[in-house]
């Protein structure tokens, strides 16, 4: 490839303009972000150069809030579980899936559609099954033969646990398909040699998959955890944090904060000490990634024959 | 236990473990669209209609045309927006897409061909875009009101290229990768332009990965949710936006037409996603997967 700095130089960053003007585009929001919080401005003053310039105090009013707090708390532990459980059914299915079988195309395609379907769709669907004398309770009753009377949407517990359920629902095929993709890729070899030597399909899973999947394994379930400390749709949609605030994740209390009461400033400060835990988050979940990924260069790249 | 026998059982309990699932899967799509096709009285009855006996047509008919005899007060004023919602739905969609993977594809081909940003840098940017953009919403509100953008396709669109190129860049790269440098070189001898062997050399090649990204990308713009709701108030609407507000209109819930909405949105990602299955996964893995 040419690689001279004359000409080449200038159509290389040719490239790169576009890139760097959208960046510039971008600058005065993370400004207006930075002058926001170390203002006092809600909705209610018309002009927002008349804020009064406060220091750290919307931080301070941040911090000692313990509804954010909570939310960042209830953000994790919904992300933690989710992703759990995702990666449980996930990679259960892509187990019994990934040598094919006669019907395998048909549950494959069905498998993903979850992730094909738009959240919000999955939210009103999910309303419409969810209701108390709803489909959902129907069944169960049907097949349990009492009365199921679970109260999905407006018991506070309850309401947690559905968007739980939710998220792996519609994130199980992400998982499945990666895990799909990454058991397909390991080298049929091992398995075999493995089997020669009389291990059980037990063992090679623990002991030869595992170990090879890890890479594999570590990024469906970072990339999973990022995603669902962000998920909005389908809690805003089905619950807006409710009841109660038992579904007030990070992504839903910010929403509140700024647009149902107005506070722009608080939700500006929330807002970069949201961004710095999840920078935090991603700056570790960078090294892990890191990591996997040299480990996985050196098994793949080593010469296939000797 | 015969090693026959144990094979046997193994394969009917994959079968069970699978047959649950698939139900768990297929139901809520089976029942939102029978639901779609449901009259009004059998939206909500107990108990609940598993099977209609008199299917109609009419939720699609007065969601998606306003042909529908079914033309009242409450119900009419959120209903005029659905054909105005499908159409802003695909210009911004088709658009940002079209930029975006245009974009991508240029930055890619820069990142792959002339390292301008390492490997590792280009990582870095993908997994930063994790952090949720609500977190940069409410600056952007008011920065788009400054600029006029609020409430508007251009505004819509420039966000969704800015949020979408990261995977832009990232897939096509893995395709431009694998195409040997020898071609180009080829081209360039003939005497091509850079310009003429991306566009006729490089981009043709990659064909198969680009239409990929632009699917890839058109499902995250078109199921985008947050920043349109955000963003636009009454003169710009997306299927989204326009299938939660069908809620708030004071009939109460209008499960049919929701369903009929619902169905209406989904399909077109249904089909674009088998039709990419398998560079899905090139979507999302970021190279962790070796072929």
């Amino acid at each position: 490839m040419p690689r001279s700095r004359g000409p080449g130089a200038v159509f290389k960053w040719t490239l790169l303009t576009p890139f760097f003007a959208l960046l510039l585009f971008l600058a005065p929001v993370f400004l207006l972000q930075l002058y926001f919080s170390l203002h006092s401005w809600t909705i209610y003053l018309t002009n927002w150069w008349d804020a009064e310039f406060v220091w750290f105090d919307m931080f301070q009013d941040v911090l000692t809030d313990p509804r954010f707090g909570w939310s960042i708390a209830r953000s994790l532990a919904f992300a933690a579980i989710s992703t759990l459980g995702c990666f449980v059914a996930g990679f259960g299915l892509a187990l019994l899936m990934y040598r094919p079988f006669r019907g395998h195309g048909i549950f494959y395609a069905v498998f993903i559609l979850p992730m094909l379907t738009v959240p919000i769709v999955i939210a009103y669907t999910f309303e419409m099954l969810l209701y108390q004398k709803g489909p959902l309770n129907g069944i169960l009753s049907a097949i349990l033969g009492t009365d199921v009377n679970v109260i999905w949407l407006s018991d506070p517990r309850i309401a947690v646990v559905t968007t739980i359920l939710l998220e792996i629902w519609n994130w199980t095929p992400f998982v499945f398909i990666i895990m799909m993709a990454g058991l397909s890729a390991l080298p049929r070899e091992l398995d075999e040699a493995a089997q020669n030597l009389g291990a059980s399909r037990w063992r090679i899973l623990l002991e030869v998959k595992l170990p090879l999947l890890r890479p594999v394994i570590f990024l469906a379930l970072t990339l999973r955890f990022l995603e669902a400390i962000g998920e909005f749709p389908k809690t805003w949609a089905l619950f807006q944090g409710g009841p109660g605030t038992a579904t007030e994740t990070i992504p839903v209390y910010l929403y509140l904060t700024t647009w149902q009461y107005f506070h722009v400033s608080k939700g500006a400060a929330m807002s970069y000490l949201v961004m710095l835990l999840m920078i935090g988050i991603v700056l570790l979940a960078i090294r892990v990634l890191r990591r996997e990924k040299r480990v996985l260069d050196t098994l793949y790249t080593a010469p296939a024959r000797p | 236990m015969k090693r026959t026998t144990r094979r046997r059982l193994y394969a009917v309990l994959r079968f069970a473990v699978l047959g649950v699932w698939l139900l768990i899967v297929a139901f809520p799509m089976y029942w939102v669209v029978a639901t779609s096709f449901k009259p009004d009285h059998e939206w909500f009855a107990w108990p609940p209609v598993y099977w209609t006996k008199t299917p109609t047509l009419e939720n699609y008919l007065t969601v998606w045309t306003g042909l529908s005899r079914v033309y009242r007060t409450q119900e009419a004023l959120s209903m005029q927006k659905p054909w105005l919602a499908l159409q802003h739905s695909l210009t911004i969609a088709l658009t940002a897409t079209a930029l975006s993977v245009a974009l991508g594809t240029l930055l890619a081909y820069g990142v792959s061909r002339y390292r301008l940003l390492s490997d590792t840098r280009m990582f870095n940017l993908l997994m930063l875009r994790m952090i949720p953009p609500i977190v940069v919403a409410a600056p952007l509100t008011l920065y788009y009101a400054a600029l006029n953008l609020l409430d508007s396709v251009t505004g819509l669109v420039i966000v969704y290229v800015i949020i979408t190129l990261p995977y832009s860049v990232w897939m096509t790269k893995s395709f431009i990768d694998e195409i040997p440098l020898e071609v180009e070189q080829a081209a360039a001898i003939l005497g091509a332009s850079r310009w003429r062997t991306i566009w006729e050399v490089t981009v043709p090649l990659a064909r198969s990965g680009v239409v990929a990204t632009f699917m890839f990308v058109l499902i995250l713009t078109w199921s985008e949710y947050l920043l349109a709701l955000i963003l636009t108030k009454t003169e710009v609407v997306t299927l989204p936006v326009q299938l939660a507000k069908y809620e708030g209109s004071s009939e109460g819930r209008v499960y049919g037409r929701q369903a009929a909405l619902a169905v209406g949105i989904t399909i077109p990602l249904v089909v674009i996603g088998c039709l990419i299955r398998k560079h899905l996964v090139r979507g999302f893995s970021f190279g962790m997967v070796k072929r």
